[in-house]
Parts: structure tokens; sequence; C-alpha cells
């Protein structure tokens, strides 16, 4: 046990208790809830862990726009986001797998060591300075992938609208034009 | 127990319940937090090792990760969406227009 271990454990406790609250619960809203307590749990754990910048990058792009993404979405569903109850293979099926990749992640853990630790810079200064220096072409990669997401996000959407809200009154003189969508 | 160990631990377990959730869930909003909750677990896998390393590319990358979630979140989410003009209560297998 280290200096670490003792600030670590909460944010483990939450991080793990609100995931499970995340699977398990059976409203859409709790679910968004227990994420964001989730997020925020993470966040705590990377503030620990010395990873100040990913810390506040959970806190901004995770809390601050994914979950309130998901709440948008939640809000939006109709009948209240009531799900079916799950089929039988599906409870055996999610346990087993659980089970299977919990086993093979502790093996994998026992087998090897865990290595010293080597302290190095993580401040934000050096982040920085990978993010613009040897991460470049990837981190600018994921501008066109957001652009991307964006558009077609929106193409998702206009392609399934329901046609009355599309369709124009047709005049009986004009001839039939080719739709391209459904 | 170090807190190497427990950090480790931590991801080992949180992946599995997301796991588990995503291949329990019908509904395709709570999938898709399932699938969250996996990445998550992934991204403080990264952190881990760039604090046992030492190195800041690690960190630089986990930043990408978290990116990378945002477009997939706004992307299933728009297909969630798609699915819920459908029917009112949707169920994740109905969309089977491309299988063979």
């Amino acid at each position: 046990m280290d200096g670490l271990f003792i600030p670590l454990l909460p944010g483990c406790i939450v991080a793990i208790a609100s995931a499970l609250g995340v699977v398990s619960a059976r409203r859409p809203v709790y679910a968004a809830i227990f994420l964001l307590v989730h997020s925020l749990s993470l966040a705590a754990l990377f503030g620990v862990l010395s990873a100040a910048m990913v810390a506040v990058g959970q806190i901004v792009i995770y809390s601050g726009a994914i979950v309130v993404l998901f709440l948008f979405v939640v809000t939006l569903l109709p009948t209240g986001g009531r799900e079916l109850a799950p089929t039988g293979a599906r409870l055996p099926a999610g346990l087993v797998a659980a089970a299977a990749v919990l086993i093979a992640l502790a093996a994998s853990l026992a087998a090897g060591a865990i290595p010293v630790v080597t302290p190095g810079d993580l401040s934000v200064v050096a982040v920085g300075h990978a993010l613009f220096g040897s991460l470049l072409v990837g981190f600018e990669l994921t501008a066109p992938l957001l652009l991307v997401a964006i558009i077609g996000a929106v193409v998702i959407w206009r392609r399934h609208e329901p046609r009355t809200r599309t369709a124009v009154p047709a005049k009986a003189t004009e001839p039939r034009t080719l739709v391209m969508h459904r | 127990m170090s807190s190497e160990v427990l950090v480790l631990g931590t991801s080992a377990v949180l992946f599995a319940i997301g796991g588990a959730g995503a291949l329990m869930h019908r509904h395709p909003v709570a999938l898709l937090m399932a699938i969250e909750v996996m990445l998550n677990a992934a991204n403080l896998l990264i952190v881990l090792g760039a604090r046992v390393h030492g190195g800041a590319d690690a960190e630089a990358a986990a930043l990408v990760v978290l990116v990378l979630s945002a477009a997939e979140a706004v992307i299933g989410l728009a297909l969630a969406l798609a699915l819920f003009r459908r029917r009112a209560i949707p169920d994740v297998d109905d969309a089977v227009e491309l299988r063979g």
C-alpha cells in the first residue's frame, strides 16, 4: 500500500458502483445520471493519477458535452424510454461474457509484473508538446473525424425523416420527381 | 496491494460491467451508455500507463480517445433516434436491413 492508495480507493468504489448503476438502471434518465457520476469519479481518478489535463478534458468534454447529449436524447424519447425486458438468452450471455472477461484480465494481471513507476514530466506543458509534436497527425485528424460525425448524424436524421413532414403537395400537372432517399 | 493494481483491477471490472451491459440491453441508448463505460475503462488504463511509464504522449492519446468517444456518441445517438422513428419501444435487434 502506498501513498496514492487511500486517495484512489473512494474514486474506484464510486466508479464501479456508478457503472453498475448505468448498466442496471431501468430508466434511461437514471442511467444518464449514473453516467454523469461515473465520469466525474473518473475525472477524480485522473486527477489523483497526476493527469490534470485529461481530468479537465473528462469534465469538459465528457460530463459537459457527451452526458448532456445523452440527457437531451433521453428527453426526446417517446414513452419515457421504456425498454423491452431482456430475452431469456441475454442475461446469462451478458453475465458469462463479464465473467470471462474478468477471468482473462485477472489472469493476465497475475501473470505479468507491474513495472516500477518511472517518474516523468506529466505537466500540461509536456502533454501539449506531445499533442502538437509526436501526435500531431492523429490530433489533427480528429477535426475531420468530428466533422464527418456531425454530417453523418445530420444525414442519418434526414434519411429517416417521416415523409409527411418533407413531402410537398405535388400538383397534378407536374411530373413526378425521383426521390433519392426513402 | 499497490495503487497500480487497484487501478488496473478497477479498469478490468469497469470493462467487464460495460461489456455485460452492452450484451444485455435492447434499448439503443442504454446500449450506448454501456459502451461509454467500456471506453472510460480503456481510458483509465491509458492514463495509468502514462503515469507508470512517465510518458506525456499517452496522456495526449487519452485526450484523443475522449474526442473519439464524442464522435461515437453523436453517430450512435443519431442511429438510436432513427430507430425510435420506426417503433415506440425499439429493439436493437430490429435493425436487420443489412442481413444477407
